[in-house]
């Protein structure tokens, strides 16, 4: 890492998906925040997930509690919800990661656990200081459901790509 | 030794936990109350702006051009449509034109300088959006530098969208009239039926059939389908004479429940680039 080019294309990467998450949700709002759906865009999660597998990232905890932040005070100007639940995920996944081999189907269905999780967190954050009032069935049938189908195909375009890309930057 | 770090690393979950309570506590406290956010805040905004401009222009712009090819398409028809609009819109701006002077100068025999319906423009583009369900937010280009300021009603073209609820310098969050928590949507409303003026207040948005709700009513009188609800410059903070939409239905108050008008928005909350920042000019 210390001579990588990772050291540097990282963070760009990781800044770049969270614009991306904002201006795809802006453009495309018609289609995200319908009456009966509204899908969440989890494209920094998406990177992160592939650092822990593909990359070889030093103090990737931090740079995920440094997205959470920029997510937090930019987009939400709520501190305190994502900056605690990025690192979470990095946590857990660096756990479950001893127990397998990294390849497509593996890492699809952890970062689809990983979509639920950090979905499901940040609804129950924001109905607790009462930000929302949706119910738990509407928020599975309409933001869960959504949210993960779509991340589940942008997984599917992307994985090639950035996988290639943290394994060309890691001497692994 | 097992034990010990068992014990760490719930310390360590402890104290997160804490410190992002306070966090969020100390967050909800300033956009309820501050007009600023910390220093510190405000600082990484400002940066991270920069960096969304930066990236967001060329994205936007190669998803802009598949639009400009359907506009091209339509561009035939649509120009049949204008031309016959456009006789009676030439008819319509001169009486627009002499209403205003008169308007005019009937306030100043009056000594009547700003009246509720005054207001001073700014235009913003939109930055981005809220990558989230729950937030309905939009960030849009213009912070206090062009004299945005905290609770300032925000319009697209066709009518009120929302409420500016964070300022930073150089870009600011507009909470959406679609947002559907305890605090939001408090616009203080009106319209007129049988020449009489009915007041009352935006309280919910009815997301299944994206309609908004008012409640609150001052009168019993009938409303009729299709009446047009503008802001009624109570409050302090919006302009009088907002466009917000039209009355698709009127629910009664048989069981002694309050009446409650249900108003299609006459924006379109999620097709936003461009928007305007109302300022009163009182």
């Amino acid at each position: 890492m210390a001579n990588s080019k990772l050291k540097y294309y990282f963070p760009l990467g990781l800044i770049i998906c969270i614009v991306l998450d904002g201006t795809f949700s802006s453009l495309y709002a018609q289609y995200f925040f319908t009456s009966s759906l509204s899908i969440e865009s989890r494209l920094t999660l998406l990177w992160l997930v592939m650092a822990i597998f593909y990359g070889e990232v030093d103090r990737l905890m931090l740079w995920a509690f440094i997205a959470g932040v920029i997510f937090d005070m930019y987009y939400t100007g709520i501190l305190g919800i994502f900056m605690i639940i990025f690192p979470l995920i990095i946590y857990l996944n660096r756990e479950v990661y001893r127990f397998f081999t990294s390849n497509f189907i593996v890492v699809l269905l952890i970062y689809l656990i990983d979509v639920t999780l950090v979905t499901a967190l940040a609804y129950w954050a924001n109905s607790l200081i009462g930000l929302t009032t949706t119910g738990s069935a509407d928020f599975v049938v309409q933001t869960l459901g959504p949210s993960l189908a779509y991340n589940l195909a942008v997984f599917s375009l992307l994985f090639i790509p950035v996988k290639n890309f943290f394994e060309k930057y890691s001497s692994r | 030794m097992q034990k010990f770090f068992f014990n760490k690393k719930l310390v360590i979950t402890l104290v997160a936990l804490i410190i992002s309570f306070l966090l969020i506590a100390f967050s909800i406290t300033v956009r309820n109350n501050r007009s600023m956010p910390t220093f510190v805040q405000q600082f990484g905004n400002e940066a991270f702006g920069l960096v969304d401009r930066v990236i967001s222009f060329p994205v936007a712009g190669v998803a802009h051009v598949g639009g400009s090819v359907s506009d091209l398409l339509n561009t035939y028809e649509e120009n049949q449509k204008l031309k016959q609009q456009i006789d009676s819109l030439a008819a319509d701006k001169v009486e627009n034109q002499t209403l205003r002077k008169e308007n005019k100068q009937l306030k100043e025999q009056l000594k009547l300088d700003e009246s509720l319906t005054d207001y001073s423009k700014i235009s913003a583009h939109v930055l981005s959006r809220t990558p989230s369900s729950w937030q309905n937010q939009i960030i849009i280009s213009k912070g206090s530098f062009a004299g945005v300021t905290k609770n300032a009603a925000v319009l697209s073209r066709k009518g009120l969208v929302g409420r500016v609820v964070e300022v930073n310098k150089t870009n600011s969050k507009v909470e959406l009239l679609t947002t559907q928590n305890d605090s939001a949507n408090r616009f203080a409303v009106q319209l007129e039926s049988d020449g009489e003026v009915i007041n009352g207040l935006i309280t919910g948005y009815d997301k299944q059939k994206n309609q908004l709700i008012m409640g609150q009513i001052t009168s019993k009188k009938k409303i009729k389908k299709n009446t047009e609800v503008i802001t009624s410059g109570m409050g302090g903070n919006t302009p009088k004479g907002l466009l917000i939409g039209k009355v698709v239905k009127t629910t009664d108050d048989d069981d002694g429940l309050a009446t409650k008008v249900y108003i299609e928005p006459a924006a379109d909350m999620t097709d936003l680039s461009v928007v305007t920042v109302a300022k009163r000019a009182d």
